[in-house]
């Protein structure tokens, strides 16, 4: 549990923030399970956990957008709510999120005090020259000399965080909480970025930062907690943890598999050939293949490029450089051409992008094959409704009624319908991009049983996870990416949690 | 059929009646406003229920329709087309031209029809190539197509045109004017395209959700495309029925139709949001504009009135239609 | 340290085309057009252009805010024959304006919370209370124009303040106005954000919806105020008199490079733009070309900016 020592020493004035018991549930999912820390005045707090560990939740409660089921906070010692955004900037708790909320044609100085312009002379006018200069002055705390009439649409990713950053602190926060802001920024960029956050931690700022890497965990952390499963697994100081243990904690699950193959599948032909894959949305140069009966597991951390491999290999982002041939046969251009070389794509986003919510279930899972069902362009209901019925009986899709909005169902089995849709494409790749996110336990090992069952017909499957256990047990063998490229490739007996981290991070 | 199947069929049959009565029910109540409207016009005007007069709106309903049912199919996959009414001017004013010119009428038809596709075309060209939003691009066209209608007609009026021509606006055929067999062929064929054929369910899906439709495999720029040439033949054909009605053309013939033409589609029920419609709703939202035009002459309302009417009923039906809830998916 | 995080200059902006287009137009005028540098024809342009002016500064912030104002032109009608009406019934100029402001009033007013709070597209409400606006003024008139009131309207169209025609003078006005609302209030600045990201508002804690309302009635108010200048000019008000003009507005404001998207917008750019098409019009009908050719152009002309301006900037992303 969490230490209370204050690694500075000296008089040490208590957690400034504490969380104790803290609960957050969803229908078929505990998000956070009785999750106690504590943050101090002048320390960098890291927070560490795989996806789905439960980090984003918290960061939800800590500034008011979802209220905890159970458990209190403690401001200063103090019982205090957080049940509104309103009440978490009342505390003096910002967060800098990963899509900025920065106007992208006002300048920095309007962006900083965006709802707080300084009042000039006459009423309703703004005082420009007191808003520049005290912009000027919160960035030159920060170590930072911007020209405040540059626009925030001109400015890099890195530079958009630090005009967060100042936003913030104009705002006198006390707690600020970054969301792997390194994700989308160069190692120089994160150099400067550092430089600040120590500035504010000397300021007495606390800093609750979340991140993947290793490296800078263990370079700015002060003390370190680590997220799984919901529940907050170990907090302790930095200085006491060493990178093997913080993943050990990450990632040790209970070993019992939920999911185990049946078996394996002779390979047959090259399904799926990238090479040399470069792409104006992340990716650096991948190479990898999929032939058909075997699942080949697409690993590595939420930035690293595996979707933006996905939609190049599926025709939705245009493809800079390298080749991607499917069957044989290369892939220039829309999905519509890669679809008809018999690939099928079941997207991260399912409600955005896999489903059309306000249309039933039957024109959901027909949409994708209606060629293939009907080749002269001629519907026929009748023949609809029977295929139709014969997924919703195979799929197991409840409530079984075909004419249902798709909005209705539940998250599990809406992604049965946007996997559903391809069964009668004829499809012989399959791109699966993490399929489970956000479903029940049962709703998944069905899909894993589907997913075995595609291989077992002769279909090459990628699966893109990133949850270690899926790709371990369910894949043949596994790719690992780091920043835009593949940073390695595990066998099957290679294939374990510990190697893929290790490549991941 | 094995067993299961038969089961199947069966657990589906009956939320299909459930279903059907909910799209019914939407149809059911248009239609009984159409009813209404008609009762109360034949009990406040005696001439209402008279033949001739009852053949008028069909004949409005038929013209309205006409050109408000290419709209529809863009409306239904997720666009818009404001240029349907210059393009009827247009496509009227290039058929007039030639007719008087000593074309023959098959001839004057076709220029029509030509025109409005080629404008069509244009519009889906701009939507589809340029990426300009629907909205803008085709009120460019509008623009555009206006000012060349009225350099081609130089102010005048064209009018005078061979009785076999005209027989398509003004004849009969078993008693039923001619261009009420017309609405029904268009409705037959437009019914077809989007209930019968693969085509029409990949508008529904476009107009729904875009973005998954493209990652369905569906071909959304040549769809949408398609859909923009079928809106411009369709004001092609209304032309058509125009001209041959009137018997007369000039450059401001199409501007009066448009906000009916929007407003019917409305009306039916098609949502502007897109994903959801049919052509056979825009048939109903057309009786009940006809209705309410002819009841305002037939009350002797004073014609000035009739563009301030038929504003008011657009925004009621654009009201109306944020009220069914149908709100295009918010992507991202 | 790494100094391309820790300094930022502002960047410099490549000159958008309209610039060169207006330069060329002038110049174009100027040495092709017979006439064109005539006192007289310049002051032509100068009454011309106020009009169009009026109705494009506030449409260039309901552009900002991704959206569209179709109903102007039919609104200035119908402000136009209030306003007449007023004055024929005896009202003094002050008052008769009062009511033209009030029109304008209501009719943004039900644009701006119908497009506001209700999120209905723009393009389709304004068109309906552009078929409101003009089926009201074809009801309030009977179809016909209206006049035969006093002169005194004229001649204040007629005057000068300082040699300068009092119909620009008004104009100035508004530009000043509508640059003061943009670049120094919070209302300015919150139609940049409702165009470019909505979110940051919310999350600073500022109704949206409000000043979302509020640019549609400041366009209405103005367009109130336009009204005068258009029954000034005729002497008259015709109930679809100004049917069309609103798109000479909108392609202004295109052509100034103020997009549909991110809530970009420039002002000068707006200015620019109605000079632009101010002169071509003038141009185009010294050279006796008729106006529905010049519709033609102006649409040609807004389509080639778009073009070029599409082009330039899938240019630049290509390069960074």
């Amino acid at each position: 549990m969490a230490t209370n020592e204050n690694p500075k020493g000296g008089g040490d004035p208590g957690p400034l923030l504490e969380l104790r018991g803290i609960t957050k549930r969803f229908p078929g999912v505990v998000a956070l399970d009785d999750v106690s820390l504590s943050i101090h005045r002048g320390e960098i707090h890291m927070l560490l956990g795989e996806n789905g560990a439960g980090k984003s939740s918290l960061i939800k409660v800590l500034y008011g957008a979802y209220r905890a089921d159970a458990g209190e906070f403690r401001h200063q010692g103090k019982v205090i709510r957080i049940d509104s955004p309103a009440d978490a900037k009342a505390l003096g708790i910002a967060v800098i999120f990963q899509e900025f909320s920065l106007v992208p044609f006002l300048n920095i100085a309007q962006n900083i005090y965006l709802g707080r312009e300084p009042r000039g002379r006459l009423p309703g006018l703004i005082d420009h020259a007191r808003m520049h200069a005290d912009a000027r002055a919160v960035l030159q705390s920060l170590g930072l000399s911007y020209d405040t009439h540059a626009l925030a649409g001109d400015l890099g990713v890195a530079q958009q965080q630090m005009v967060e950053i100042a936003k913030a602190l104009s705002q006198n926060a006390r707690i600020l909480v970054m969301d792997e802001p390194t994700a989308a920024i160069s190692d120089r960029e994160s150099e400067a970025l550092f430089t600040v956050i120590r500035q504010l931690r000397e300021k007495g700022v606390a800093i609750v930062y979340i991140s993947h890497r290793m490296k800078e965990v263990f370079e700015l952390g002060d003390r370190i907690t680590v997220l799984r499963d919901g529940r907050c697994v170990t907090s302790m100081e930095a200085a006491q943890a060493t990178p093997e243990q913080m993943i050990r904690s990450m990632i040790g699950r209970q070993v019992n598999a939920l999911f185990q193959r049946k078996g394996r599948f002779t390979p047959g032909d090259v399904a799926l050939e990238v090479s040399g894959l470069h792409t104006s949305t992340g990716v650096s140069g991948v190479d990898l293949h999929v032939r058909a009966g075997e699942i080949v597991g697409l690993s590595g951390l939420v930035g690293a490029g595996r979707t933006e491999v996905a939609r190049a290999v599926f025709g939705a982002d245009p493809i800079a450089s390298g080749k991607v041939t499917i069957f044989g046969h290369e892939v220039k251009g829309e999905p519509d051409s890669v679809v008809a070389l018999g690939v099928g794509l079941i997207p991260e986003n399912r409600k955005a992008e896999g489903l059309a919510l306000g249309r039933s279930v039957q024109d959901n899972l027909l949409i994708s094959s209606l060629w293939k069902l009907f080749p002269k362009g001629w519907y026929n209901a009748r023949e609809a409704m029977r295929r139709v019925g014969a997924l919703v009986e195979k799929l197991r899709i409840s409530p079984p009624d075909p004419l249902r909005p798709a909005r209705v169902l539940s998250g599990g089995n809406q992604q049965k319908i946007v996997i559903g849709k391809w069964l009668n494409a004829g499809c012989r790749l399959f791109i699966f991009d993490e399929p489970t996110r956000g479903i029940d336990v049962g709703a998944k090992m069905e899909v894993f049983s589907l997913i075995e069952g595609l291989a077992e017909q002769g279909a090459g499957i990628l699966l893109i996870s990133s949850e270690l256990q899926e790709i371990v047990h369910a894949c043949d063998r596994a790719y690992v990416m780091r920043g835009g490229r593949i940073s390695g490739e595990l066998a099957h007996d290679e294939l374990s949690e510990q190697n893929i981290l290790r490549l991941a991070i | 059929m094995n067993g299961a199947s038969l089961t199947t069929w069966d657990k589906v049959r009956q939320p299909l009646q459930r279903r059907l009565s909910g799209e019914a029910a939407a149809l059911i109540y248009r239609m009984g406003l159409v009813v209404l409207i008609a009762l109360v016009l034949a009990v406040l005007s005696d001439s209402f229920s008279t033949s001739s007069n009852l053949l008028n709106v069909l004949r409005q309903a038929s013209l309205i329709f006409l050109l408000a049912a290419g709209l529809t199919l863009v409306i239904i996959s997720g666009g818009f087309d404001l240029s349907i009414a210059v393009n009827l001017t247009l496509s009227a004013c290039l058929a007039a031209g030639v007719m008087k010119a000593g074309g023959p009428p098959l001839l004057g038809a076709g220029v029509a029809l030509l025109c409005g596709t080629c404008v069509g075309l244009l519009n889906g060209l701009a939507v589809t190539a340029l990426r300009m939003p629907p909205f803008l691009a085709t009120y460019g066209t509008l623009w555009i197509l206006q000012g060349l209608a009225f350099h081609y007609m130089g102010g005048n009026e064209i009018f005078g045109f061979p009785p076999e021509f005209r027989a398509l606006g003004t004849g009969f055929f078993l008693g039923i004017p001619i261009p009420v067999y017309l609405m029904v062929a268009v409705l037959a064929i437009c019914t077809v395209l989007t209930q019968g054929v693969n085509y029409g369910r990949e508008l529904y899906a476009i107009g729904a959700n875009p973005v998954a439709a493209r990652l369905s495999g569906i071909p959304v720029r040549r769809r949408q495309l398609s859909v923009y040439v079928l809106s411009g033949l369709s004001a092609g054909i209304a032309s058509v029925v125009y001209l041959a009605r009137v018997n007369a053309a000039d450059s401001g013939i199409g501007e009066p139709l448009l906000l009916p033409a929007i407003a019917a589609v409305l009306i039916g029920g098609t949502s502007l949001f897109g994903g959801v419609g049919s052509v056979f709703r825009t048939i109903i939202g057309a009786l009940i504009l006809a209705l309410v035009i002819n009841g305002m002459n037939l009350l002797n309302v004073h014609s000035t009135w009739q563009p301030l009417v038929v504003g008011v009923v657009l925004l009621a039906a654009v009201l109306l239609d944020l009220l069914g809830g149908h709100r295009r998916e918010r992507i991202g | 340290m790494n100094t391309t995080t820790l300094t930022v200059y502002r960047r410099s902006r490549p000159l958008p085309s309209v610039v060169a287009i207006c330069v060329a137009m002038i110049v174009g005028a100027a040495l092709l057009v017979k006439g064109f540098l005539s006192g007289g024809n310049l002051v032509n342009i100068g009454l011309q252009a106020s009009i169009l002016m009026m109705l494009a500064m506030p449409m260039t912030l309901v552009i900002m805010s991704e959206g569209l104002d179709l109903s102007a032109g039919a609104l200035l009608s119908l402000c136009s024959v209030i306003l007449a009406q007023a004055l024929l019934s005896g009202l003094s100029i002050p008052l008769a304006l009062c009511l033209s402001l009030l029109t304008g009033l209501i009719f943004g007013l039900a644009n701006g919370v119908l497009v506001a709070n209700l999120g209905l597209p723009p393009f389709v409400v304004t068109l309906g209370t552009f078929g409101v606006a003009q089926g009201a003024a074809l009801v309030l008139t009977d179809g016909n124009a209206v006049a035969g009131f006093g002169p005194e309207l004229a001649r204040l169209y007629g005057a000068s303040l300082l040699g300068i025609p009092v119909p620009v003078v008004l104009a100035l006005l508004v530009w000043l106005a509508t640059h003061v609302l943009l670049y120094h209030t919070r209302f300015g600045t919150y139609v940049f954000a409702i165009g470019g990201n909505r979110d940051a508002l919310t999350l600073a804690g500022i109704r949206s919806r409000f000043y979302h309302v509020g640019i549609y009635v400041f366009a209405g108010l103005v367009v109130g105020f336009a009204a005068l200048l258009l029954t000034g000019r005729m002497n008259s008000a015709h109930p679809t008199g100004a049917i069309g003009m609103e798109f000479d507005a909108i392609a202004a404001v295109v052509l100034g490079g103020t997009s549909f998207e991110k809530g970009d917008g420039w002002l000068l750019g707006t200015v620019m733009g109605v000079l632009t098409i101010s002169i071509l019009r003038n141009a185009l009908n010294l050279l006796g070309v008729e106006s529905s050719l010049q519709m033609v152009s102006i649409g040609l002309l807004v389509l080639a900016v778009i073009l070029i301006d599409s082009w330039n900037k899938a240019r630049k992303e290509s390069s960074t």
